[in-house]
């Protein structure tokens, strides 16, 4: 029988799931795999009481979201994290500093009392545990049919674990630091061929950080290229907000 | 009293819920809630650099963040005084368009198109009718495509950068693109067809409809804005000064209002302003499917943005040849940080986008502000609610939801994007 899937959105923008829509030579036979029981984004009907596979998009910032991923972990076997908002707090994450409070008065004024429940974004990870993880932001369709037909053969988690300079140089890409511009492929878990950077953009992290990562060592790089140390946590801030800081 | 709600209504890309009150049968109140999570990218922008804002800003929206992007790019560039090249702004456009192909294709078939069938999706249509399921597949492959030949993938580009872009596809790249998407004006007229033939109530709007317009083209990356009913132009960059936002109870996103008036952006008001600028092809369509502009029906925004598809096949092919014939460069060119606001807007799938920033010497981004097209359309998405539901509130309660649905997603809302 064919796992039953529910896709559930917390804080994000969606441009997960729209990757997963966005696979249209092999859409149909994705859908095949499973047995598909929720999907607002494309589907009319409501989460159902049952289901085996929970993909999960998006950081938890409200009181609901965490309440949804327990709800979601109680019922399913399996959980599947998907993007850098679910796995590393992401984007969402960057508005968790210690003025979080205050950003609602930016946005909002003093009106009228909305975004209810609000709390610090954070990963899916800070409320339950996560079985399955599709880094990036945003994800790449293939890695999401390759994890999820893993999670579905009980095949354990596989996450690539260099950082992201070494797909860079099998690139043939002229290395930024060389040329003396900032890039965090040297701490940024790899999977992705490098993309931004062929297209002649440096790393900005979004994959999270490699768990081979030295991070006090890659600020002595920065400093060696002319480059300010610390600027190099500054920009890994961009996606990792919410992570632990390496002294 | 009893309430009829919708929670997490389907087929919209974000979290809403519809609440419908009644009093012994007779509609009381009706509200769109937004409860879509706020992420406060306004203040998340604030002590960035100015290179990141389009990064950080293209999240807002994972289905129109080409256009997230490019807005902020522009607003940035405003603020800097950099002028782009016209090859740049060609690529721009494209890069565009190759968003509204993917935005309304998805839009059409994936989210409304069920509604019309009486199906939960669109993938069981893919046994019942292939034909239909694989021409959506290839318009929405085809807008996907040509974004990411320009910006490196289907969603959040890498390329597009403050003054122009990081990379360039190439001029064969270009040719056979071109070549696809002419003999994709075909699948595009076919859809405006089908979505003709879907039977949608005579309902009209009351509020005002604003869109971006310009003398030589159909205005989608740049303009000024335009109101029909009050019939001014104006700077879109002063949007403040005729949009006000307020702050409602029950949404998440703001509400916004035009002289007092709510209003609607998207295909229909581009339409009923600019569809003497729309491509032959598009205007013979939008012509030979009898629908005349200026319209106030709401519902006929879904066959608009199935014209849109025509105009933008046969448009971005034009757009492709213009650009193989131009000369000069998408690479930046140097520019000087300095201090200063810029704001800019252009017409996303949805509607009007504005962004605007103000910058420090060094860079660095002290304050930041977007109205998005969902956030200006949804006070009169619910003014159309209200007037609706009394009209509809005979029907049996299934028929009755369905219907609401239907004025809901005929606005295409991106509730994300409301929110931001």
């Amino acid at each position: 029988m064919a796992p039953r899937v529910a896709i559930i959105g917390l804080a994000s923008d969606f441009g997960c799931q729209v990757q997963v829509t966005n696979m249209e030579d092999h859409l149909l036979d994705v859908l095949g795999l499973m047995d598909l029981s929720y999907w607002q984004l494309a589907s009319s009907g409501h989460l159902p009481d049952e289901y085996d596979v929970a993909v999960i998009e998006g950081a938890v910032t409200t009181a609901d979201h965490a309440e949804a991923l327990l709800k979601a972990r109680e019922t399913a076997a399996v959980v599947i994290a998907i993007g850098s908002c679910a796995i590393t707090g992401g984007i969402p994450a960057l508005a968790g500093t210690a003025d979080y409070d205050a950003r609602y008065g930016v946005v909002y004024g003093d009106g009228v009392a909305v975004a209810r429940g609000r709390q610090l974004p954070a990963p899916v990870s800070s409320v339950i545990e996560v079985d399955y993880h599709v880094p990036g932001c945003p994800i790449d369709p293939a890695e999401f049919v390759t994890v999820l037909s893993r999670a579905i053969m009980g095949l354990k988690d596989d996450m690539p674990r260099d950082p992201m300079c070494a797909i860079c140089k099998t690139q043939e890409n002229v290395c930024f630091l060389d040329r003396g511009r900032a890039c965090l492929g040297l701490v940024t878990r790899t999977g992705c061929t490098a993309k931004c950077v062929t297209l002649g953009r440096p790393c900005t992290g979004c994959r999270g950080i490699s768990p081979e990562a030295n991070i006090p060592a890659a600020r002595l790089v920065y400093a060696e290229k002319g480059l300010d140390p610390l600027e190099l946590d500054r920009l890994f801030d961009l996606y990792n907000a919410a992570r632990e800081v390496v002294v | 009293m009893s309430t009829l709600t919708v929670e997490h209504v389907a087929r919209i890309e974000g979290h809403g819920t519809i609440t419908v009150e009644m009093e012994s049968g007779v509609v009381s109140d009706v509200r769109m809630d937004v409860i879509e999570a706020a992420r406060f990218f306004e203040s998340m922008v604030v002590g960035r650099r100015f290179d990141e804002v389009s990064l950080i800003t293209s999240r807002i929206c994972g289905i129109c963040s080409p256009n997230h992007a490019l807005t902020s790019l522009k607003a940035v560039e405003a603020a800097f005084g950099i002028e782009v090249s016209e090859r740049t702004e060609l690529l721009r456009k494209l890069f565009v368009y190759g968003s509204y192909l993917q935005n309304h294709a998805t839009h059409l078939y994936v989210f409304a198109a069920p509604d019309f069938v009486g199906l939960p999706s669109v993938f069981p249509l893919a046994q019942t009718h292939p034909d239909i399921v694989e021409r959506a597949l290839r318009i929405k492959k085809t807008g996907n495509d040509l974004t990411t030949l320009i910006g490196g993938r289907p969603v959040h580009p890498i390329t597009a950068v403050v003054g122009g872009f990081s990379a360039e596809p190439s001029a064969s790249d270009l040719r056979a693109m071109a070549v696809r998407l002419e003999a994709l004006v075909a699948d595009t007229v076919a859809t405006a067809e089908l979505f003709q033939s879907f039977e949608v109530p005579s309902f009209e709007t009351s509020g005002e409809m604003l869109a971006l317009v310009d003398d030589d083209d159909y205005a989608i990356y740049d303009g000024e804005t335009a109101a029909l009913d009050a019939g001014w132009r104006r700077p879109a960059a002063e949007y403040r000064q005729f949009i006000a936002e307020t702050v409602v109870g029950h949404s998440n996103a703001k509400h916004s209002t035009v002289a007092g008036r709510t209003f609607m952006v998207g295909s229909l008001p581009r339409i009923n302003l600019s569809s003497d600028r729309l491509m032959p092809r598009a205007a013979k369509t939008l012509a030979t499917l009898g629908i005349a502009a200026p319209s106030r029906n709401t519902f006929l925004n879904n066959v608009c943005q199935a014209v849109e598809l025509v105009d933008a096949a046969e448009r971005c092919a034009m757009y492709i040849d213009r650009l193989l014939g131009v000369g000069g460069s998408t690479a930046p060119q140097p520019f000087t940080i300095k201090a200063g606001s810029g704001a800019a807007a252009s017409e996303a799938p949805r509607g009007t986008l504005y962004h605007a920033y103000s910058i420090d010497d060094d860079g660095i981004v002290v304050a930041g502000d977007v109205i998005t097209p969902t956030a200006q359309n949804l006070g009169n998405l619910e003014a159309d609610m209200r007037a609706y539901a009394p009209t509809i509130a005979h029907l049996p309660k299934d028929e009755f939801i369905l219907s609401m649905e239907k004025l809901v997603r005929a606005y295409d809302p991106c509730l994300s994007c409301s929110v931001h």
